[in-house]
């Protein structure tokens, strides 16, 4: 009793160091620099959105084109990164050719490798191809994951390979039965879409390095709202750390379930 | 070879093409070839040393001896590597603790509670820093406020006390990934089939035994999994050191990340050197090691895995 009880009260404080400091964001967005600065005041003096219309102002930074940007990219990006990569495992896991293995050992290369260690080299490659600046080759350049990769291998090993065969009956090639079994595996392509969009929508040094001082993605937008030099009231920097946790949010709270069941099933396989 | 045959490696061969072509396209394209070319622009000469050494020499291995000789560099390290095994136990501790205690409270508040703790892990880096930096931070920050005058010490000032910079990055990293390890771990668990608690429930098992022989043995390659991925991040870790510290390393360097450090000496604003070659050589030193340690790890997990079957 009285172990569940401690246990109980050491939840109950990792519930509120999760969520004190963020509803403590959101309610400082009102707030002046002066409340800010004492963290021990929770509600602001008026809730005037000031700091909301100075950010969708334009005065520091377009903000609806970043959070339009970090969505586009994010999203695409995700897509994409879902279509090839459930490609990849489908053939590793129901397909039979020679190379599975080495295929399976570059996708673990690829999550292996820190992604910030490559970016340099990234950068420097697609320096020299005249890519930089572009918000498309930002895009296209994480789409080979080897993290999707290895998670659509396990999801698909669990179609039964009576299927398969029923398929390879009804005359369909590898790439017809992938197609077929796509709407099979919809809640882990979900689930898929949503962590890798997180993960790019999270993205710090590619972006800073290949898109230009204009094109900022939000990582970039909130460094440099939090940046000193600029004298921008904090309120506006914390504003666009809510407007830029709303789209993963929702879409967590959205699909949260599907999630939770997709990870469960990813686990037992 | 039939004609029927021919088609049918035909059509197996344009399946496979449609299968893994673009994924070995892309691969190769933003993958491979940078890699590479990172390798060759690492043994290239820097634009330091250009008129400094005869040209014969200019092919070598210069560049990472210049990285493995630099105090700096060994410095960043030191910290990557504190700054990762920290990051590493605490994350998986109590992300276990909690995944388990979840189970102590009813069914319906699980979720919800679930997702309440992943909260830290949906915000962005930069938010976790700027929130850290005026919620946590300060002499009437939040960590001041109900942990360090409580204990009748005084005030510490978090950001510019370099024995307090590298466990406020550390606190950062916990603080963000502990809701997405117990998320993985809270499925894993919920993935032990019932009748084993059932059996443990009906021999008398205590806490401690049904830890002990169910629980941990059914999440070990998860709380594995977990430790690889964390690692990894951790060893690449940027956006919360670089908005938390404004790109530096901290006072006496003591908070100075090997990305960050890396981004320093390849571009201007840093420490302005604009050292490519050197920079890539640092990448290349720390990715392969990252790599040889995490591959060892997983044919170590694997090979035990098979003995104990």
């Amino acid at each position: 009793m009285v172990r569940q009880l401690i246990t109980r009260i050491c939840l109950a404080f990792m519930l509120l160091l999760s969520v004190y400091p963020f509803l403590w964001m959101i309610l400082s967005s009102f707030k002046t620099n002066r409340e800010i600065y004492n963290p021990s005041q929770l509600l602001p003096q008026f809730f005037d959105p000031f700091s909301y219309r100075l950010l969708f102002s334009g005065e520091f930074i377009d903000f609806y084109e970043v959070l339009l940007r970090s969505v586009l990219l994010s999203g695409g990006q995700a897509i994409l990164a879902c279509l090839v990569t459930a490609a990849v495992g489908f053939a590793l896991a129901k397909g039979r050719f020679r190379g599975k293995m080495i295929l399976t050992g570059v996708s673990l290369l690829v999550i292996l490798y820190p992604k910030q260690a490559m970016n340099l080299s990234l950068f420097d490659w697609m320096a020299s191809m005249e890519m930089t600046g572009s918000s498309y080759s930002l895009l296209i350049s994480g789409v080979a994951s080897g993290l999707g990769v290895l998670f659509f291998t396990q999801v698909f090993r669990k179609i039964p390979d009576e299927l398969m065969d029923l398929a390879r009956v009804e005359g369909e090639s590898l790439g017809e039965s992938f197609l077929c079994f796509l709407p099979l595996v919809k809640p882990a392509m979900i689930t898929y879409c949503i962590l890798h969009f997180f993960l790019c929508w999270q993205d710090h040094l590619l972006p800073l390095l290949i898109l230009g001082a204009e094109q900022l993605t939000l990582p970039l937008a909130l460094a440099k709202l939090a940046d000193s030099s600029y004298r921008i009231p904090e309120a506006v920097g914390l504003a666009a750390g809510v407007m830029a946790m709303i789209p993963l949010l929702a879409l967590f709270a959205i699909f949260f379930r599907q999630i939770r069941t997709a990870l469960s099933d990813w686990v037992v396989s | 070879m039939s004609e029927n045959q021919a088609t049918g490696i035909g059509e197996k061969i344009s399946s496979l093409l449609f299968l893994i072509g673009p994924f070995v396209l892309l691969w190769g394209f933003f993958w491979l070839v940078p890699l590479i070319g990172s390798f060759e622009e690492s043994l290239s000469l820097s634009p330091q040393l250009v008129g400094k050494i005869a040209s014969e020499e200019q092919f070598t291995l210069m560049n990472y001896s210049r990285a493995l000789n630099d105090g700096k560099f060994i410095k960043s390290l030191e910290n990557t590597l504190i700054f990762v095994t920290s990051t590493v136990a605490i994350t998986l501790s109590i992300g276990f603790f909690l995944a388990c205690a979840l189970f102590g409270i009813p069914k319906l508040l699980r979720g919800f509670s679930l997702f309440l703790l992943l909260i830290p892990s949906l915000a962005l880096p930069g938010t976790l820093a700027n929130l850290f930096y005026l919620f946590f931070h300060g002499k009437s920050g939040a960590l001041n406020q109900f942990l360090i005058i409580p204990l009748g010490l005084e005030p510490i000032n978090w950001m510019m006390n370099p024995s307090w910079i590298l466990p406020c990055l550390i606190f950062q990293a916990v603080w963000r990934w502990t809701g997405l390890i117990t998320l993985l771990l809270y499925c894993g668990m919920r993935a032990i089939p019932s009748w084993q608690f059932e059996v443990a429930r009906l021999e008398g098992a205590t806490s401690w035994n049904r830890l002990s022989t169910i629980i941990y043995p059914g999440i070990k390659h998860l709380l594995f999994f977990g430790g690889i991925f964390l690692f990894v991040d951790g060893v690449a870790s940027f956006s919360g050191a670089y908005n938390l510290l404004g790109g530096s390393g901290g006072v006496l360097d003591s908070g100075l990340l090997f990305v960050t450090y890396a981004y320093q000496v390849a571009f201007p604003g840093g420490a302005g050197r604009f050292d490519l070659p050197l920079a890539t050589a640092m990448c290349i030193l720390v990715a392969v090691f990252t790599v040889l340690i995490s591959w060892f790890c997983i044919h170590f997990h694997k090979q035990k895995h098979r003995q104990e079957w």
